[in-house]
């Protein structure tokens, strides 16, 4: 495991006795694209949950870097660097899309230090360049519970991006979007995997289609199939268990 | 662009300081001494108010047992003016009444007044350190942690009824003379006085405003909408929490110096759970996410209970219930959340994305 960058390896979760992860890997290269596809209930929102630190897994070793990182709180986790975007939006609706950026901004998390703070440093210019980046230059003084659901999305992808995360956690981002908006995301992620190492869980075969580097198939809790899209197309087994089921084009 | 004047952080400090200037201008207009030590002694409620408008309008923990801090502080401060009035080697009286014969040693500290004026701010802050540690690392939050401080709160009231040959029971310490700071005597019947605790509600007031609008304070207003979504940001939200709920404490510690100092009385009253309540009552009315209109809710419903609450005795609580009542219904932001909607319709709608922009990509995607 030293050398690889992260590492998922064997964990395992259950939920009163209903086994949601069982033995599952997975190893992410440096600024790669990695999906994470599979039908409901194959434990890929439950994966991500593991990673970030929102579960704890009952046995197995997450790394980052080769650093054990398994079980540590999600303030510790994301200080490490990795950062997550919900499945459900989940934005401060109470606070201004600006707020809400600012908060995600999260350079400084000393609360002392931060209680004699009134701005961050660069805040002011990375701010603008994304609330340019996810179009939401003119709606920066709304409360964002007020924010349509396409907006909420961005303003989420927005705050991940402000946090500037080496590993992001992508819970079906595109959810809810317009075609013209997905392409948009679909610029985005692949201007940002230059930099970031990016590990995304989607329903959208079409979307995957344009933007995976690798593509990994969860099944019952374990990994079915990896390899590139064509590959995971063609696999049979994918077919019968997931593909099948829907029109794959 | 347009912004509700309500929110914009220069009026907001010239409302405050315009207000704040009238206050301390009072002892200029009168000088009747009653009048002025029942407007210092609302100030000690104004404090109080704000210090639950930080901890509960700012963080949303609904601290119900505010009284924690106030009481400790005031009885600190009560036990500090009361040794200074004791020859050396002689014991409070009340203590001779219930058989203790050598000072006990939870009075000692008292001894020295700097030392006792440390204590009265540093026992019942460090005394919220622990307890908000305790409970926010276990993430008690809500309606839980209300209950968990006001059971705590009726816990201190026992104690300090229970406790009688160290805090003299139900009736409480009054100490005989008014505190000495060096060779100065602070009269609670004096202009000074007023002015000095009208300083210390300043400083509160100020201070919390301060913390409200640092990055600290952006926070702690992000971690009451979603905890959860903080923490995935990487801030350890248990510290956030707790550090608010301690600074809301030493206010309100702050606050029960100056009650002992202005009453020269102190007893298991400052820990009755009904005065906790009415506390978290006045940040509603006057709207909790304001600081200084919780301290004005302070003002009025205290003002109205001296002036207006005599002649209704009993039904006065009533009163003040269905009032309570009113606001949660009509009003939830209180007389702030109703200055903010007023204010709203002076103000412009905010600028609309452009929605031609989307519907044009859209149609070329269609086109495709």
């Amino acid at each position: 495991m030293i050398g690889s960058f992260f590492k998922i390896d064997n964990i395992e979760k259950s939920f009163g006795g209903n086994k949601v992860i069982n033995g599952f890997s997975l190893d992410v290269a440096e600024n790669t694209l990695q999906c994470l596809i599979g039908p409901n209930g194959a434990g890929k929102t439950t994966t991500i949950d593991l990673i970030s630190g929102r579960q704890k897994p009952d046995s197995g070793k997450v790394y980052l870097n080769g650093d054990d990182i398994t079980g540590r709180g999600e303030h510790e986790i994301s200080r490490l660097g990795i950062g997550r975007k919900f499945q459900i939006p989940a934005v401060l609706k109470g606070l201004t899309v600006r707020e809400n950026l600012e908060v995600a901004y999260s350079r400084e998390v000393n609360a002392l230090r931060n209680m004699f703070s009134m701005k961050a440093k660069g805040c002011k210019e990375m701010l603008g360049e994304i609330s340019e980046q996810v179009r939401l230059t003119k709606r920066l003084n709304v409360e964002a519970g007020l924010l349509s659901h396409g907006e909420t999305q961005w303003l989420e992808i927005g705050m991940v991006l402000m946090q500037d995360p080496a590993i992001l956690l992508l819970d079906e981002p595109v959810a809810g979007m317009t075609e013209s908006e997905i392409g948009l995301t679909v610029d985005i992620l692949n201007k940002l995997k230059r930099s970031h190492t990016i590990i995304l869980v989607e329903h959208d075969m079409g979307f995957v289609r344009k933007i995976a580097d690798v593509v990994t198939v969860l099944h019952m809790g374990a990994q079915l199939a990896q390899g590139s899209i064509e590959e995971i197309e063609k696999d049979p087994r994918v077919r019968a268990v997931y593909l099948g089921t829907e029109d794959a084009h | 662009m347009t912004q509700n004047l309500y929110h914009n952080k220069t009026l907001q400090w010239l409302f405050y300081i315009i207000a704040f200037g009238f206050l301390g201008l009072v002892p200029l207009i009168s000088d009747d001494e009653f009048l002025l030590n029942q407007l210092a002694t609302y100030a000690v409620y104004g404090m109080l108010a704000v210090s639950i408008s930080l901890c509960w309008g700012s963080g949303g923990i609904l601290n119900m047992g505010q009284g924690i801090a106030f009481g400790l502080g005031a009885y600190c401060m009560a036990m500090t003016m009361q040794m200074q009035t004791q020859a050396d080697g002689t014991i409070p009286p009340f203590m001779l009444n219930n058989g203790l014969d050598s000072l006990p040693l939870l009075w000692v500290p008292f001894q020295d007044t700097t030392t006792g004026i440390i204590m009265a701010l540093v026992v019942p802050t460090a005394f919220y350190l622990i307890f908000g540690g305790i409970m926010f690392t276990a993430r008690v939050s809500g309606p839980f942690f209300a209950i968990m401080t006001l059971a705590t709160l009726s816990a201190f009231a026992t104690i300090f009824v229970d406790l009688q040959a160290y805090t003299n029971g139900v009736n409480g310490i009054s100490p005989p003379g008014s505190l000495n700071l060096g060779d100065m005597e602070i009269d609670p019947y004096s202009s000074g006085t007023y002015w000095f605790v009208f300083a210390m509600l300043l400083v509160c007031t100020f201070a919390a405003k301060l913390i409200n609008q640092s990055r600290f304070g952006l926070i702690v207003r992000a971690l009451k909408d979603d905890p959860e979504r903080v923490r995935f940001l990487g801030y350890n939200v248990a510290v956030y929490e707790t550090l608010v709920y301690t600074l809301s404490g030493l206010i309100a510690a702050i606050a029960g110096c100056c009650f002992a100092v202005l009453t020269q009385y102190v007893s298991p009253a400052q820990f009755n759970v009904g005065f906790s309540i009415s506390i978290v009552i006045w940040a509603a009315i006057g709207g909790r996410n304001s600081l200084i209109w919780a301290m004005f809710g302070a003002f009025t419903v205290q003002g109205a209970q001296s002036y207006v609450g005599d002649q209704f005795l009993n039904t006065w609580i009533l009163i003040l219930g269905f009032s309570f009542i009113l606001v949660v219904r009509f009003l939830p932001g209180g007389v702030a959340g109703f200055v903010e909607t007023i204010l709203d319709r002076f103000t412009k709608p905010e600028v609309e994305p452009d929605p031609v922009d989307l519907k044009i990509s859209d149609a070329k995607e269609v086109a495709k």
